[in-house]
């Protein structure tokens, strides 16, 4: 059969891929330009030379919000992937009364907007005397992702193969043995996913850290960033390079793991 | 497998701690909108509905939830039609897909923060880009006030908002198509049918799951955005932009009006379980749980 000629295609893409691109190449080349170049607006043209100094700038002001990210964000994705996974694989592997219930209740609390219970959080967090630190950022983040570390693990450990199961009962193995010796080492897809989506949400997060810090000894990198947009207003080369800054992380993840990226998000809405 | 009881204890304890935990948050903050609870500290001094009553009778309150229901308005249906035309496309374009598809996604893997930072530059007046960019090829008069004007600016943060979720509609949707059995799309290509008849009579028709993946994330994104307000406009100008989550934060935490921030809170908890418990039962009779 001819393959039809499909230029309204062609065309489509590129336009709407330009138009998706520009917004990411201006930031990218205005962090890169002097204050006199970018001063003549003229955003398409590609930086003359490379001006390191932007980052440097932007980098000295958000240092300890990057350094805070990473504290705080590496402890909770891997404590909620951790809990979170040891009950969806539960409840993805066994029927048992009420299992729906638990797998409904979670799911529902995973897709409320978490604002409703902030009030009560900030309470919470002040009462353990966690305002306003590292330790009250790792358990909010914590709090926040298990149940949703918990629903999209399930998603990925419905897809194994039954006889993985009937295969482990048959040898003897238990559920935590299975989970341990098994699970883990076979189901890295799913748990390489839910790692990689909990902690771009909670690197990419911006409500509860403003809410539960102040001052620049334990923000995180969002709320500098958004700051810095205050202190460099009209500084579009040094906010630029702040906002790249940021990027780093979920962008590297986002280029060199995306296939696990986007089975995450995936996930992450419950598409069975 | 065997199981038994404490195995599900084990399991499960951790999770539904958790849950019990955020439950019981929301009976907290439902209580808490039931008190004229002024300043940091908790004060308990219950005045049943006043704090709604007070809301009602705010201007602010009533343009913010309209706002929210514009986001809705107007986000969701270009972002679902725009993901659906691309996934299509991509569908159709063999190996370009490959070159095609992270360039619309990327924008999901970037922070709120990030957007709101890049487009409030692109919307800007005086400097903008687009602004800069109309006047670069000759179309200065087209320049607009876009973000610095009450009018224009929650538009523009919604196109702010389409840029960085067209990727994920269109990925749900390119699933989707996949799903579709091939026959039937070989068997109307036989037949002489075009890639716009193929779109119109197959395509659309078979991919109602994922519009209902889409329209519910999208909706509940519509009634928690925060980020992308607090730093393109701070809710204004005037409070041309603000929304419910906006409101409730600078209600709670800048006017100390934990009552009234309270029952903002209550009002999108109300809204949102109306999209969450259709949706969370829907899902779980999909994927047979």
């Amino acid at each position: 059969m001819k393959r039809p000629q499909r230029l309204w295609l062609y065309f489509v893409l590129t336009i709407a891929a330009a138009a998706w691109l520009l917004p990411m190449y201006v930031m990218l080349s205005t962090s890169l330009k002097t204050p006199r170049e970018v001063a003549l607006g003229q955003y398409i043209t590609p930086p003359h030379s490379l001006e390191i100094n932007n980052y440097l700038v932007a980098f000295g002001v958000l240092k300890q919000g990057l350094l805070n990210s990473v504290v705080v964000a590496i402890p909770a994705t891997a404590l909620a992937v951790f809990l979170g996974s040891w009950a969806g694989f539960f409840l993805a592997m066994f029927r048992f009364r009420h299992s729906q219930t638990v797998f409904f209740v979670a799911s529902v609390a995973t897709f409320l907007p978490y604002q409703i219970i902030l009030i009560p959080f900030t309470q919470f967090m002040a009462a353990l005397n966690l305002f306003n630190t590292q330790w009250g950022l790792i358990v909010a983040y914590l709090l926040l992702n298990v149940p949703m570390a918990a629903l999209i693990s399930a998603t990925f450990f419905q897809m194994l193969p039954v006889e993985l199961q009937e295969a482990a009962a048959l040898d003897g193995c238990g559920p935590v043995t299975f989970y341990f010796r098994i699970l883990l080492p076979v189901a890295q897809l799913g748990l390489v996913s839910t790692t990689i989506l909990i902690f771009t949400m909670i690197w990419n997060e911006f409500l509860i850290a403003i809410t539960l810090t102040q001052g620049p000894y334990t923000q995180m990198a969002t709320p500098v960033l958004a700051g810095l947009k205050g202190n460099y207003a009209q500084l579009w080369h040094i906010q630029m390079a702040g906002a790249m800054i940021t990027s780093i992380p979920p962008l590297i993840i986002f280029i060199f793991l995306g296939r696990y990226f986007i089975a995450g998000l995936m996930a992450g809405t419950l598409k069975g | 497998m065997r199981y038994t009881r404490a195995h599900i204890i084990l399991f499960l304890t951790p999770l539904s701690l958790v849950v019990l935990f955020m439950y019981a948050m929301m009976l907290w903050t439902a209580y808490v909108s039931m008190n004229n609870w002024v300043g940091m500290a908790p004060s308990w001094d219950f005045n049943g509905l006043a704090n709604y009553i007070t809301l009602f009778r705010m201007e602010r309150f009533w343009i913010n939830l309209q706002n929210n229901i514009l986001w809705m308005v107007i986000f969701i249906p270009p972002t679902a039609f725009l993901g659906l035309v691309l996934a299509y496309a991509l569908e159709l374009s063999g190996r370009a897909e490959a070159i095609f598809r992270p360039i619309f996604l990327y924008p999901m893997a970037l922070s709120f923060v990030v957007t709101g930072t890049l487009w409030a530059w692109m919307y800007d007046p005086g400097t903008g880009v687009i602004n800069s960019l109309l006047k670069g090829v000759g179309l200065g008069a087209l320049a607009q006030p876009w973000i610095a004007s009450p009018k224009q600016a929650l538009y523009c943060m919604i196109g702010a908002a389409i840029w960085q979720y067209t990727g994920f509609a269109m990925t749900l949707y390119l699933a989707a198509i996949r799903d579709i059995s091939r026959e039937i799309i070989e068997a109307s290509r036989v037949d002489g049918a075009n890639d716009l008849q193929v779109f119109t009579y197959i395509v659309v028709p078979n991919v109602q799951h994922a519009t209902m993946i889409v329209v519910a994330m999208l909706t509940l994104f519509s009634l928690k955005v925060f980020d992308l307000v607090w730093v393109m406009t701070m809710g204004g100008p005037g409070n041309s932009t603000e929304v419910l989550s906006y409101f409730m934060f600078v209600a709670t935490f800048r006017q100390q009006l934990v009552g009234i921030g309270a029952a903002i809170s209550v009002i999108i908890l109300v809204l949102a379980v109306l999209v969450v418990i259709p949706y969370a039962s829907w899902s779980m009779k999909r994927m047979q749980v």
